[in-house]
């Protein structure tokens, strides 16, 4: 009948491709953008989701204001690793064929139906993920309203899907914050999903500043010029974006030592 | 047959009256600028006649549920193609309706052997300042015009003026509030709903309704015999509004108003 809603197909009628069919000569990918820290964690009201804004191509900094936080409707975000062309694109994709799909069968698609689709374009992109001009491993974070709640799903180069039932983290930066992660949800005094909004942007700057410290390719925190990580939290009311400014109070008060 | 050019008039002619009555009975919509947006409202059995189409765009319809959903359908490819392919801000109600929709409806209806769609429609854009909000109304024959300020679709061409006119000389409604305005084009509804309704009952052949042989126009009823009117109507009918809020967040700006919203907002008498 054609009137299923799915965006995907409307695409593939008028002859848009995506991936581009990748053929890469051997030697020829080196310096490919990349973008890096990531990171979701379920706190008292919802998720919080945070990116570094650094993307590297191979030793040069290609942008240092990057947003990796990405909203694809009211209640979703996708935070993006890898190479910000290929991820772009899909966010593009998946914001419109959420909206395409809302308004022709006059509803919401499910959260399952979402997560579905983000599957779908990373399996869709797995040759140009594999000849390395392609990959991204992703964290999809949205709230689902079935189940009043707000969940973390996060993804490898080739579109397995994994919940993040705590937290979940990606990119190069990542394995310095996912030890600390483990380590604060067990042993630090209270489990993440009890930190109120503020401790729980704190905790996020505070990881995103240790990933800095560590790894080359995420970048840092600025004061003077105002660069701060990008920050969004999901609740059933939907998005909201964290404003620079008390980012910058939390992090004077809470995360630079004073000494 | 229909070869003779005469015949080919005639079979329009045809065509034209079947049209006529198929929409003496439909549900007129109106649309209006309001101080926050933009505001859509009809009143219908159940079948939503109020449609999200694309991040400031609105529509409204009435006719053949297939026809309209079948052209529906149409618009929100076309729009999501462009949104996708250019960017959202390229999609635009006068490109949508005179590059799209008006050309089809246009070509279905003088292709006379085969079945026309049944159905006029409105749409309704949000402009980034009250003063560039826009409607365009589309007519079952293709023919389209682009209104400011407000716009209704409904069985004539008389009494879609009727309802546009008393929307005008209410002069404040692009200043008023969510309520002030939906108080307006609930007016505007009713009248546009009364006046079919007199057309309906009046024999066919006599010149009727807004539209008198000395081409002064009836005078419009009360507000008395308005409410009245709408109570008969709505105890079949439910009232549907939808609207296009200029700040709310997000890039989508249409929104429908709940029955239960709606029922706290309505005048009195009319709380059910």
């Amino acid at each position: 009948m054609g009137m299923q809603g799915d965006f995907f197909q409307l695409l593939k009628e008028q002859g848009y491709q995506f991936p581009a069919p990748s053929h890469v000569p051997e030697g020829s990918r080196a310096d490919i953008t990349r973008g890096t820290t990531i990171l979701a964690m379920r706190y008292r009201d919802g998720v919080l989701v945070a990116g570094d804004r650094r993307a590297t191509a191979g030793n040069m900094v290609m942008y240092d204001r990057t947003d990796k936080v990405l909203e694809i409707d009211r209640h979703s975000v996708m935070a993006i690793a890898g190479v910000p062309a290929t991820a772009y694109e899909m966010v593009r994709i998946l914001e419109h064929s959420f909206k395409y799909y809302r308004r022709t069968q006059l509803q919401e698609l499910s959260f399952e139906g979402k997560l579905r689709a983000v599957s779908k374009l990373l399996k869709d992109n797995v040759a140009a993920a594999l000849a390395g001009t392609g990959a991204v491993a992703p964290i999809f974070a949205g709230y689902d309203h079935d189940q009043a709640t707000a969940k973390i799903y996060f993804y490898d180069i080739l579109g397995a899907e994994f919940e993040g039932v705590e937290y979940a983290v990606s990119g190069s930066g990542s394995p310095t914050i996912r030890g600390i992660l483990h380590y604060v949800n067990t042993w630090g005094g209270q489990p993440l999903n009890r930190l109120s909004e503020e401790e729980a942007t704190v905790q996020a700057l505070r990881l995103l500043t240790s990933a800095a410290e560590f790894d080359s390719a995420t970048g840092g925190v600025n004061r003077e010029t105002g660069l701060y990580p990008i920050m969004k939290l999901i609740k059933a009311s939907g998005v909201q974006v964290l404003a620079e400014a008390q980012l910058r109070s939390l992090f004077d008060s809470q995360v630079t030592r004073h000494v | 047959m229909y070869e003779e050019p005469y015949r080919w008039v005639e079979a329009i002619g045809n065509r034209r009256r079947y049209l006529d009555e198929q929409f003496r009975q439909g549900s007129p919509v109106i649309a209006l600028s309001y101080a926050d947006g933009l505001l859509l409202l009809t009143a219908g059995r159940g079948t939503p006649k109020l449609y999200e189409i694309y991040d400031r765009i609105g529509l409204g319809g009435m006719g053949h549920p297939a026809d309209l959903e079948k052209l529906r359908f149409g618009l929100l490819e076309m729009a999501h193609m462009e949104g996708f392919n250019r960017s959202p801000s390229d999609v635009t109600g006068a490109r949508l309706v005179k590059y799209g929709l008006a050309p089809l409806i246009k070509q279905a209806f003088e292709e006379i052997f085969k079945a026309p769609h049944i159905v006029k429609m409105l749409l309704a854009e949000l402009g980034p300042k009250a003063e560039r909000d826009t409607f365009l109304t589309v007519n079952y024959d293709g023919t389209f015009e682009e209104w400011s300020g407000c716009a209704a679709v409904a069985a004539t061409l008389d009494v879609q003026k009727a309802m546009v006119d008393v929307v005008t000389r209410s002069v404040s409604h692009m200043t008023a509030p969510f309520q002030e305005a939906l108080r307006i084009a609930l007016h505007a509804w009713s009248l546009g709903s009364f006046l079919q309704q007199k057309d309906h009952e009046t024999p066919e052949g006599t010149p009727t309704g807004a539209a008198q042989a000395d081409g002064h126009a009836p005078p419009l009823p009360d507000d008395l015999a308005l409410t009245a009117h709408l109570r008969e109507v709505l105890t079949g009918k439910t009232i549907e509004c939808a609207v296009l809020e200029r700040q709310a967040p997000g890039s989508s700006k249409y929104r429908t108003i709940k029955p239960d919203e709606l029922r706290d907002l309505l005048p009195d008498g009319l709380k059910g």
